[in-house]
């Protein structure tokens, strides 16, 4: 029997956790979710010199005073799941506020082994790092490592095994200076009459917490007999080291714990040369003020090509797969509602789902390489200043400019906003962003209705989405989201060359989530839209039936679908719409492009049957009930309303239930409100 | 005097961080503590953001919050452009 370690990954951000993480773990890996939040549950098993490794990925954090929902589950991961050892992932290149983090491990009591990761680049850059000098400095063995490469990774486990088996309790701490010191050790005194809890918590850990005010350790106290006294001691203890350092007391302890890193690393690490790195070089053409924001436009423009026009050819090579095998199906299947069902229902649903496939790959391609390599974060530098105005993060930028391709995928890139009121935002405003799939529908009423400059309007209705996003944004933040706006400070890492590894790792990641979340209720509302446009079917009264069959528009009318239609009428009638537009939003929902078959089936039948569009819009034309104001409202109509099923998923699978209904209310109420605006005041000046 | 008043490559040492309470301390914590010497790397188009260099790290801050750290100036960083410093505003420290 194998002796099992658990062992917790932690370290800042961008410091090569996950390449360590993949290098002990090789494939035995697994990906779930922490209950109620979309960060990644990352989970790998290691055999090794019998031991059993179980290592858990944790998100990245800069301190144990958590701010973002990434950092509060390191924290709680680590505090309450109580792992054997703390594998801590330091980036060599930037060793002082790494060790930030580092210390505090140290201080929780949980046995603590760091790797000096990046040390190549470090190397490179001049930087000698004495890692026995800073182990004995430091209490904590240091261990060289290239997660890229794989190297250190033995000894790194080796150091984990010997700090697991020696159990040593702790034989140095960050020492704080003799006043809080004295603070500390007083307030931990009283923690300490507690067994149980000082079992659970380090008291020296929880008492500088205390100190620093930490919203947390008051809540772990609670539970502790002297709470009140405990409180009580804390509070004077800051108030005497205010009056002696002149500062908030959680800033004096930031500030003697960095002075105590200070120290170390000026004994242990050299800076030999200072070189400008590459970084630093690429940064001067990158960040340019000038060139910064050009370069930046044409990566989003290549992103975009790459995406939209690239994924053209998949796209089409999958629907003439899928229209083989609904022609396939067709002749296997028999005849009437089996082969409805089959064809127009599950086949047309999977296919729908699989459309999308490439063009998610090609996108998180993309995307992974952008955040991989470092420069998402500089996009969101160059971009903050104007969507600050708008009470954004410069990093809505980048989901928001992808919500005009497809708002499935940008509602999923919205993930690279840490702060989840960001993200909340981001995502609500999505939709507004014309996707492509509305622009079909654009393309057939402005052909019908303004073809004398079809252009101008499709442009009119973009341009009334990005108004109602920015808009949005703005009540967004004054009213569900109110006090101060996010603080933007933002590390922004050095470049470095993304592993195919971690790229393909995030682009499978990506489809699978794809998949699970986003494909099943596509193909569940497919099936739906089938069969609310397919049943009633006209009752069989003679020798009408078969010409009623022949009619596809009258049972269409007279389905679910249609009667759906006809009932809203009155509620869409102040907007200038008649029952078939309400049917053709209705089905909408499945697909935006399916508005504009479903109008093919409503007026086919009228129109004559030769030719596609051209005769479509010729039936929009001839239909009394439109007309270019109808026309121009329904555009609107389409752009404001809520957006496909597959949005809707994502958008519960990100933010959850409560947000996806405010979005359908919103969305909904907004659209009718300036559908009903627009078209009476059109009536008005006509 | 801040780094909200300082321009691209000048040099610094903190001397406190006052802002409230949250976003002081994650600047702390991110390496602003008094003593730390940096550089203002750049400014973003219209002047802001600010991307700072710091405990020798690259960091993205507003200007709202580069107003709420105090500092010292302490030089410029690029030698040769020291005889433009004559054009700019005030004076150090």
């Amino acid at each position: 029997m194998n002796k099992i370690i658990r062992a917790a990954i932690a370290g800042n951000p961008n410091s090569g956790k996950t390449t360590i993480f993949n290098a002990i773990t090789g494939a035995h890996q697994k990906v779930g979710n922490y209950a109620g939040v979309t960060v990644d549950k990352k989970e790998g098993r290691r055999l090794y010199k019998g031991y059993e490794f179980i290592i858990y990925d944790l998100p990245g954090t800069y301190s144990l005073t958590a701010y973002s929902v990434d950092e509060m589950i390191a924290r709680d991961f680590i505090i309450e799941g109580k792992p054997d050892v703390i594998i801590d992932v330091l980036d060599s290149t930037n060793i002082e506020r790494n060790l930030y983090l580092c210390l505090q491990f140290q201080e929780l009591g949980v046995p603590v082994v760091a790797a000096l990761n990046i040390i190549d680049q470090a190397e490179k850059m001049g930087i000698r790092i004495d890692e026995k000098a800073l182990s004995s400095v430091l209490g904590i063995s240091f261990l060289k490592t290239a997660g890229a490469s794989g190297k250190g990774i033995d000894e790194l486990l080796d150091a984990a095994i010997a700090v697991v088996e020696r159990k040593e309790k702790l034989q140095r701490c960050v020492s704080y200076g003799p006043e809080l010191e004295r603070e500390i050790t007083a307030v931990g005194a009283l923690l300490e009459r507690d067994p149980a809890f000082s079992s659970a918590y380090s008291p020296r850990w929880t008492a500088i917490k205390l100190i620093e005010k930490d919203a947390h350790a008051y809540q772990l106290i609670e539970n502790h007999p002297l709470s009140a006294g405990i409180k009580l001691i804390a509070g004077e203890s800051i108030r005497r080291i205010e009056n002696h350092f002149g500062r908030d007391a959680e800033i004096a302890v930031s500030e003697q714990r960095y002075g105590y890193i200070h120290g170390a690393v000026t004994e242990a690490v050299r800076r030999e040369i200072d070189v400008r790195t590459a970084t630093e070089r690429a940064d001067s053409i990158l960040l340019n003020r000038y060139l910064g924001l050009p370069v930046f436009v044409f990566i989003l423009w290549a992103v975009f090509q790459a995406t939209f026009k690239l994924g053209e050819y998949p796209v089409s090579w999958l629907e003439i797969f899928f229209s083989r095998l609904s022609a396939f199906a067709s002749g296997v299947v028999p005849a009437g509602l089996p082969r409805s069902l089959v064809v127009d229902g599950i086949i047309a649903g999977v296919g729908g789902v699989f459309s999308f496939v490439p063009l998610v790959i090609i996108l998180f391609l993309c995307i992974s390489i952008l955040e991989d390599t470092g420069y998402m974060a500089r996009t969101a530098f160059i971009m903050d200043r104007f969507l600050h105005i708008f009470g954004l993060h410069g990093q809505s930028f980048m989901p928001m400019m992808l919500g005009f391709g497809c708002s499935v995928a940008a509602v999923m890139a919205a993930r690279t906003l840490k702060s989840s009121r960001d993200r909340i935002i981001t995502i609500l405003i999505i939709p507004f962003m014309s996707c492509g799939a509305k622009l079909p529908v654009y393309v057939l009423l402005a052909g019908a209705f303004f073809y004398h400059n079809p252009g101008n309007a499709v442009l009119a209705v973009y341009l009334t989405g990005v108004v109602l996003a920015v808009f949005s944004s703005l009540i967004f933040r004054r009213i569900l989201f109110r006090g101060e706006a996010t603080p933007f400070v933002m590390e922004l890492p050095p470049y470095r060359i993304p592993t195919i590894r971690g790229i393909a790792w995030h682009v499978w990641d990506k489809l699978w989530q794809y998949f699970k979340r986003a494909g099943t209720v596509i193909l569940l509302a497919s099936i739906l839209i089938w069969t609310i446009t397919s049943f009633p079917k006209p009752a069989h009264n003679g020798g009408d039936t078969a010409r009623i069959r022949a009619k596809t528009e009258q049972a269409l009318e007279y389905s679910i679908a249609g009667r759906i239609g006809k009932f809203m009428e009155p509620v869409i009638k102040p907007l200038g719409f008649d029952w078939k537009i309400g049917v053709a939003a209705v089905t909408g929902f499945a697909a935006k492009e399916i508005t504009v078959s479903t109008l093919g089936i409503l007026y086919k039948a009228e129109a004559g049957e030769n030719g596609e569009n051209e005769s479509l819009r010729r039936a929009l034309r001839d239909d009394p009930a439109f007309n270019p104001l109808v026309a121009f409202v329904f555009m609107l109509f389409i752009l404001i309303i809520p957006p496909c099923f597959a949005t809707l998923a994502v958008i519960r699978s990100e933010i959850g239930w409560k947000w996806l209904f405010f979005s359908l209310a919103y969305t909904g109420a907004l659209a009718w409100l300036i559908c009903f605006a627009v078209y009476q005041a059109g009536i008005f000046v006509v | 005097m801040t780094i909200a008043d300082l321009g691209d490559g000048d040099n610094f040492r903190v001397k406190r961080v006052s802002l409230p309470k949250e976003i002081g301390k994650r600047l702390v914590d991110m390496g602003f503590t008094g003593g730390a010497e940096g550089y203002v790397v750049r400014s973003a188009l219209l002047g802001d953001p600010l991307q700072i260099k710091i405990r020798g790290y690259d960091i993205s801050i507003r200007k709202s919050e580069a107003a709420g750290i105090e500092v010292a100036h302490i030089g410029h960083r690029y030698r040769r452009r020291r005889g433009m410093r004559m054009f700019r505003k005030g004076t150090d420290e």
